[in-house]
């Protein structure tokens, strides 16, 4: 490179004199173009996985939203005719019907929506709480020795044993079944954001803002919000996997949802039921329930990743 | 200690032509290393000087095959007695040579020790991994390593944890398992810039020590120029990628020729004249993302010719051992240097020192502090961060408390500010009324208006996630400071004029700008209240040194204008003569001697203080060589039976100590 760059005897001494100084250009020099949010999507999409997944989950909702509008195939409703009961998937019943001659495919977006509906619910509630709470938890000393016992407490106590016995004191239904997850998820939640918001809370442009004077309400909209947003969204899409996960599980065991309502629990339920004999039935709730989790789960995993700025290469 | 100057008859160990090396970040080709060469000789020490993003760390990181994944050499050769080492392509070759033949220090000491394994088994690893050696063998070795590397006691810390070592400490474990395999090159980057001074003059010491005994070739990569004067026999200046001058540290010294060079000499504090402007480097080093047409320094280089722009300069020589890469040394560029050294003789000549603050009419205390002590909880253990301070603050001065890290100097400025409220006993008076405990909201709010804080790290001190226009303008909206939206924006845009930032800046977020350039939006953010008094807790340590003298420049442009008074928390003496009238030095949360500047320079009288100045390194090959720094140990004060009192000795010298040691002190004073 140097070779090439010999002085040659073309050289204008004319050159050799004080060229005019750009100040604004002196200064300009070193100018990143980096960005927090573009560099996490960038990261984030980069995968062909996460695409995909982030597709069948807009697809999932999207279907699980209008299926109900437009669709006039009432899922409740029971035939008496046996011809109709257990039907293969056919024309008519994409997927078959079920014990009862109710129409497989139509129940399963209800399910699919009242599912999403519920997960969407405790997660907001969960990763909500959690946040004051951890909030509260991270910026009060005087708080930390009660909740940590608090945290011990709840986390201690097998969180399958604990549903299922709130699920059987109050009487079955959404809102039971809100209650008993909700009730729980956010100590998780809030222990984990006190752990962020611990680390926030001294550094150095937070004290900054100490001595300027702002209020506790602008610390927590303008210096602290923005920071762990990214952490919200993960946490929220980890979140409705399990509450949907969890609602399958209590209906398995049998003190989940009222019968008559469409989840993808009961669904999920009664094709067990029916398993051994006609083990299609179970085909399509099954399939819907285990590309929500996965999806959510990599979605969430992978965005965690994404929003860390070391992985931002 | 020049004798090794004399290794051009020598054979160059290991010799670099060209190399480049290129990074993919984010999509895009960033080009760190643009052709450097450097040759290094048997037993000689070069130290590689610029900027942090120069690429010195890069470069050097290449000879031991350590760039980063992304990263690779894409041009030029690497020759290591004869080998090329670019051709290397697994690790199992480079582990030939990596801590074998060629050994790394590095900056941060607790990176490359890992903390859950003790000291002795981590540099015993090294040694059986490299040679096989029996476990019993080994170990023997490793404590022979320690006690070498000036560990005492080594046998029992030997089963001790990283945790357990002071910061100095573990560098000398770092130093012990990097030449444990008898390196014949050893790469030091930045080996003290973690570490406090004192320390960081004994781990110097240390290494040259162990270049003579075992005969190494030591190469220093650093950005404190003092450090260089210091250990050097040749200097390689780095900018841009591409080594730019090279030569003995003298002719570096002495006759610098490439205007980089010369800027980064210029801008020092130590040769700085009081009350006049440092020189300063605008700009920050080029992004290496673009191509670079001619000199890379000549959008930065107020004197740079037109030549600059247009081609890059080939090396110059100037002497058998000193060359630079300048169109400055071509002979048509003759008049026009003439010209330039006539000038810099004549500003140099001029220059007189400003007035020393005058405290003889009586000025008035802005800020008071009595018996200050701030207590904290670790583990359980309740202890004094900082122990009983007193000292004033006069307004329009400044006043500098210097220590070393841990000494509680934040805490002090912190507990002024009203950051730490419950574990502060003692009084702060401002403007004769106690500012701590509870006050009213009223108090509270004028105090936050006239009191304002600079921060140390700039790349800390900034919401990531908020435009600098929100920023700055943080203090006015909490106090609706601004009649109107316009009214806003016109102070917002006046501030940022004042600390020299165009104001089309305050849409952008503060990743986009440089570390100097955060600082002054930092600096921005605090001036925008108007405040009379600023507490500047390390405003410039995290600074590459031509950044740091923008903001010097600045802090005193501002206290001549607005009649500011700062407290100054430092812990780099040479800064705080350049600024300060007044240093307070404070020594493990008490302050042990106080006095105008000037005058603690003169007669220094606590031992601490004596350690703390011998040991501050100074830009001058000749002074740094000779140079022999005291080592403070507090265990000489004998405070059982006599406590230790703070006397004010002679008029505006306070210090601390018992009778025995005043007595003494006074002495001092007599005799000189």
């Amino acid at each position: 490179m140097e070779q090439e760059k010999r002085p040659n005897a073309l050289l204008d001494p004319l050159k050799f004199r004080a060229a005019v100084y750009d100040q604004i250009r002196s200064e300009d020099a070193g100018f990143s173009n980096y960005s927090y949010w573009r560099s996490t999507l960038r990261t984030f999409f980069k995968s062909k996985a996460v695409v995909l997944l982030v597709g069948v989950v807009i697809l999932l909702i999207l279907m699980s939203v209008f299926y109900p509008i437009f669709s006039d195939v009432d899922p409740t409703r029971i035939s008496r005719l046996p011809l109709e009961w257990n039907l293969r998937p056919s024309r008519e019943h994409w997927f078959g019907t079920d014990t009862l001659g109710r129409d497989i495919w139509a129940r399963a977006w209800y399910g699919v929506r009242n599912s999403f509906l519920l997960g969407f619910a405790i997660a907001c509630s969960d990763v909500g709480f959690g946040t004051i709470a951890g909030a509260l938890w991270g910026y009060n000393k005087k708080l930390d020795p009660f909740m940590i016992e608090l945290y011990n407490i709840m986390t201690n106590i097998p969180s399958t044993v604990y549903l299922v016995l709130l699920a059987y004191i109050m009487n079955t239904s959404y809102l039971t079944l809100f209650i008993s997850m909700a009730s729980r998820g956010w100590i998780v939640e809030a222990r984990f954001f006190r752990n962020r918001i611990l680390s926030l809370r001294d550094s150095e442009y937070n004290i900054a803002s100490k001595c300027l004077g702002t209020s506790m309400r602008r610390i927590a909209f303008r210096n602290i919000i923005p920071h762990i947003i990214s952490l919200i969204i993960m946490e929220a899409a980890l979140c409705i996997p399990y509450s949907i996960g969890a609602e399958v599980f209590m209906g398995f065991v049998g003190v989940g949802m009222p019968v008559d309502a469409i989840t993808l629990g009961n669904i999920v339920n009664q094709g067990r039921a029916s398993f051994t004999l006609h083990p299609y039935q179970m085909l399509l709730p099954s399939g819907i329930l285990c590309l929500i989790t996965v999806a959510f789960y990599v979605i969430g995993n992978k965005f965690a990743d994404a929003s860390d700025p070391r992985n931002h290469v | 200690m020049t004798e090794t100057a004399c290794f051009h008859g020598a054979e160059p160990i290991l010799s670099a032509k060209n190399v480049e090396i290129k990074f993919n970040l984010r999509g895009k080709v960033l080009t760190a290393v643009r052709g450097a060469s450097l040759d290094l000789y048997p037993g000689e020490t070069l130290a590689i000087v610029g900027e942090s993003g120069c690429g010195k760390s890069v470069f050097t990181k290449s000879f031991i095959g350590m760039l980063d994944k992304n990263g690779s050499v894409t041009g030029g050769q690497i020759l290591y007695r004869g080998e090329d080492l670019t051709q290397y392509t697994t690790e199992a070759e480079w582990l030939r040579i990596r801590g074998k033949k060629i050994a790394m220090v590095f900056q941060d000491p607790m990176t490359s020790l890992n903390p859950v394994r003790t000291i002795g088994e981590q540099i015993t690893e090294v040694i059986t991994w490299h040679f096989g050696t029996e476990h019993e063998q080994a170990k023997r070795e490793a404590v022979n390593l320690l006690k070498r590397v000036g560990i005492t006691d080594a046998e029992s810390r030997y089963r001790q944890y990283p945790g357990e070592f002071s910061g100095g400490m573990r560098q000398r474990v770092v130093i012990a398992a990097a030449i444990a395999c008898r390196p014949e090159i050893l790469i030091c980057d930045e080996p003290t810039t973690a570490l406090d001074v004192t320390v960081q003059a004994q781990i110097l010491q240390l290494i040259r020590r162990l270049q003579k005994e075992l005969n190494m070739t030591v190469v220093y990569i650093t950005h404190d120029l003092g450090v260089v004067a210091n250990v050097a026999d040749r200097v390689s200046v780095m900018y841009a990628g591409q080594i730019i001058e090279h030569g003995t540290v003298h002719e570096i010294f002495q006759q610098p020729a490439h205007p980089y060079t010369k800027a980064l000499l210029r801008s020092l504090p130590q040769l700085g004249v009081k009350g006049h402007a440092l020189y300063s480097i605008n700009g920050t080093p080029p992004n290496l993302f673009k191509e670079i047409a001619g000199d890379a320094f000549a959008p930065r280089n107020p004197e740079a010719m037109e030549i600059d722009f247009e081609q890059e300069p080939p090396s110059f020589p100037l002497s058998e051992t000193h060359w630079a890469k300048t169109w400055l040394l071509h002979p048509y560029a003759r008049e026009y240097r003439a010209a330039l050294d006539e000038r810099d003789f004549h500003i140099h000549e001029q220059r007189q020192p400003e007035q020393a603050f005058d405290y003889s009419g009586n000025p008035e205390k802005l800020l008071q502090v009595r018996d200050l002590s701030v207590r904290f909880k670790l583990a359980g253990k309740e202890f004094s961060a900082v122990d009983h301070v007193n000292f004033d603050v006069y307004k329009g001065e400044t006043l500098s408390l210097v220590g070393e890290s841990g000494s509680g100097k934040t805490t002090i400025g912190r507990a002024i500010m009203r950051i730490y409220q419950s574990n502060v006993t003692g009084q702060i008076l401002y403007k004769g009324r106690p500012i701590t405990g509870k006050l009213d909201k009223e108090t509270v709010r004028r105090l936050r208006m006239e009191m304002q804080m600079i921060f140390q790290d700039p790349m800390a001190s900034l919401n990531e996630r908020a435009k600098v226009d929100y920023i700055i303008s943080e203090g006015l909206y909490n106090y609706h400071l601004y009649k109107n939206k316009a009214d806003r924006n016109r102070k917002v845009a006046e501030i940022m004029d004042e600390v020299g930032l165009s104001k089309d800046f305050s849409s952008r977020f503060p990743h986009e700008f440089s570390g100097g350039q955060r600082q002054r939006i930092g600096i921005a953010r605090s001036l925008v209240m108007n405040p009379d008094f600023i507490v500047a807790d390390e405003p410039i340590s995290a600074l590459d040194v031509s950044i740091r003298a923008q903001v010097i420049n600045l802090l005193n442009k501002l206290k001549r204008e607005r009649g500011l008074t700062y407290l100054f928390i430092a812990h780099d003496l040479s800064v705080v003569r350049f600024i300060s009238d007044r240093i307070a030095v404070i020594n493990k949360g008490r302050i042990v001697e106080l006095a105008a500047c000037e005058e603690l320079f003169r007669h220094p009288l606590h031992p601490y203080t004596k350690a703390l100045l011998s040991a501050v390194p100074y830009p001058d090959p000749d002074t740094e060589r000779d140079k022999n720094p005291l080592v403070y140990d507090r265990r000489m004060h004998n405070y059982d039976a006599d406590k230790p009192q703070w006397v004010e000795i002679v008029p505006g010298h306070f210090v601390l100590g018992n009778g025995e040691e005043l007595a003494l002190y006074r002495k001092e004073i007599e005799a000189s």
